[in-house]
């Protein structure tokens, strides 16, 4: 369960009161499993969020939850251990080690923590997802469309029980979009596991059970 | 290698350089060596002086006097507060009294085939200083006769020098002690003779030694003069080539067997050479520890980004603790073991160099400077883990 307790950023503080969000200063509550879509337009703080479920900045008022436990409070060891088993994620701008190779940089998350999957499975995803021929290929001279689905499949090897996106989808055409969409949801059902994506637009990719505004 | 320590090994590079990273490896090796060689040339000189094969009987035992001089001939004796002084220093174990005898004495054969006559004075010390075993150290006036030690060089005298020239037979130590003859003391209430017979032969004292019983008897009855301190005493050290007994000796105007504190010159030595090889190596070890934890610090600061990342995706400082450690360390032990393997072999050559010199120290290495070499090995890896435990956790 993933509760977020009254939150508000300290930087957007000012920019933000006084307007109406459903996440902002609220308690809401995500099940264990369920699919959360929350949108928002350009720099009201859908990165900042996510951040946040990541515990990669504390510097907000409120608190967030993941089964009981105040992620902001977690000693760094067991933070990594709730990065490597409960919570993965696409960032929005990617975070690849540009001179490991894609499937170096996949490899990486995979084998962090006792594997999910084997290394087999790297190479049917990349296929499935039509970046098979540049896995072999320095991050860096990737393309960002080829970036953002290796970042896809890198957070889709390990373990999770919540797989947090921040607008996954942004370098794809809408068929691989399509693809992409449904490898995630496959390899999210499998692991009973719930996802929170963040975007500019509402859009009905995902069967969610909430879908929520900034 | 694992593939996870593969692929953080491709992440996080040495960016310091094989050629410096060579120089300080082999500064801290030479750091190591010269500091368990430092431990290990202390461990051989107490072997030396302690050890069994190297001991003698004499090496523990001083016998002490005032060197004589020209201003005081004649007055000898050891004063009370001298004594005193001697009994409280660190390097003497224990102190015996030398008492002489204050009456004359003289010695002859009861046998017409081989006569003798002498002139002697008797010395006693306390039972534990003597270096007789086996015998009946003790006197009454009923007894049959009177055990004499006498110095084992007096009886080389004889057998190799006077009996070849008088045409005497040589005599061993077993015929000698079945020798009875004729003790006599003189005072000025008379004369009183006693069968005398020679109990053993000492290597620690110069003096012809009877029991303190005899020696006690005779003052009492046949002094010829008043009760003085003694001149000579008799120390138990546990080394003689303390280099504080023989500053103190000097200090006081004492000598004793010179011989016998000769280790002093060769102590000052090996304490110079333990010095210099401590110091040196522990500075050494110190400036190589520096250059190792900014070698630390370097790689982790170059690597600044890729860290974060590393650790924004979820590596566990832990993880990058021990990979970081078994990056760094053991290249520092095995420059440990180098170092132990090659005092290892020197200090085999040396006992088989000593050995042909008849000086005994052990082939193999001592249990102190295993000891040493551990603590070295812990020291390092201490010094690692908290460097890098310092610059990996406040990124996380």
């Amino acid at each position: 369960m993933l509760i977020l307790n009254n939150l508000m950023p300290d930087p957007l503080r000012e920019r933000l009161s006084g307007k109406t969000s459903s996440v902002w200063n609220r308690s809401i509550q995500f099940e264990a499993g369920e699919w959360i879509k929350i949108t928002a337009p350009s720099g009201t703080g859908k990165t900042t969020l996510v951040h946040m479920i990541y515990a990669l900045r504390k510097d907000y008022t409120g608190n967030i939850l993941l089964n009981q436990t105040d992620i902001r409070s977690l000693a760094t060891n067991s933070l990594a251990s709730v990065r490597q088993r409960q919570i993965s994620i696409i960032f929005q701008d990617l975070k690849l080690f540009p001179h490991l190779t894609a499937r170096e940089n996949i490899e990486l998350k995979r084998i962090l923590q006792e594997p999910f999957c084997d290394a087999a499975q790297i190479t049917k995803m990349a296929e499935q997802l039509g970046v098979a021929e540049i896995l072999d290929q320095p991050a860096q001279i990737c393309s960002y469309g080829e970036q953002q689905r290796i970042c896809i499949i890198r957070a889709l090897v390990q373990p999770f029980e919540w797989l947090i996106m921040d607008e996954p989808f942004s370098h794809l055409d809408i068929a691989n979009t399509k693809i992409a969409v449904s490898l995630i949801a496959q390899e999210c059902r499998k692991r009973k596991a719930g996802l929170v994506i963040t975007d500019l637009d509402d859009d009905v990719l995902f069967p969610y059970t909430q879908k929520l505004h900034l | 290698m694992n593939n996870l320590a593969i692929l953080l090994k491709k992440l996080i590079r040495n960016s310091a350089g094989h050629a410096r990273y060579t120089v300080a490896v082999t500064g801290l090796s030479i750091a190591v060596f010269l500091l368990l060689a430092a431990v290990q040339i202390q461990v051989n000189y107490k072997e030396l002086l302690h050890g069994k094969k190297n001991q003698d009987s004499i090496a523990n035992f001083l016998v002490i006097n005032k060197i004589l001089t020209d201003a005081n001939m004649g007055n000898t004796a050891l004063e009370d507060t001298v004594i005193n002084d001697i009994k409280k220093q660190s390097f003497v174990q224990s102190v015996g009294l030398l008492t002489p005898g204050r009456f004359k004495a003289s010695i002859q054969s009861n046998s017409d085939r081989f006569p003798f006559y002498t002139d002697i004075s008797f010395e006693s010390i306390p039972k534990e200083f003597i270096d007789v075993s086996g015998t009946d150290w003790t006197w009454n006036e009923a007894a049959p006769y009177v055990p004499i030690i006498i110095p084992n060089m007096f009886l080389d005298f004889y057998n190799f020098q006077f009996s070849l020239s008088q045409d005497l037979p040589q005599l061993t130590p077993e015929i000698v002690k079945m020798i009875v003859f004729k003790v006599t003391v003189y005072g000025p209430k008379g004369t009183a003779s006693f069968n005398g017979k020679i109990a053993g032969f000492s290597d620690r004292i110069s003096s012809m030694l009877v029991p303190s019983e005899f020696m006690d008897w005779g003052n009492r009855n046949f002094a010829s003069e008043d009760l003085k301190n003694p001149s000579r005493l008799i120390i138990r050290t546990r080394d003689p080539g303390n280099p504080a007994l023989s500053n103190y000796l000097r200090k006081h105007q004492l000598t004793t067997d010179t011989e016998k504190t000769r280790f002093s010159k060769y102590r000052k030595a090996v304490d110079t050479v333990v010095a210099i090889s401590g110091i040196t190596g522990a500075l050494m070890l110190l400036f190589a520890l520096l250059v190792f934890t900014l070698f630390i610090q370097l790689t982790i600061a170059s690597c600044k980004e890729e860290i974060n990342l590393l650790i924004i995706l979820g590596t566990a400082p832990r993880q990058l603790s021990r990979f970081l450690i078994m990056r760094f360390f053991p290249a520092n032990v095995w420059m440990i073991a180098a170092s132990f393997v090659t005092l290892t072999v020197l200090q085999y050559l040396m006992s088989l160099y000593l050995e042909s010199r008849h000086i005994f120290v052990s082939g193999i290495i001592s249990l102190y400077t295993l000891g040493t070499a551990i603590l070295l090995v812990l020291l390092i890896w201490w010094v690692n883990r908290k460097t890098i435990r310092d610059y990996i956790y406040p990124r996380s």
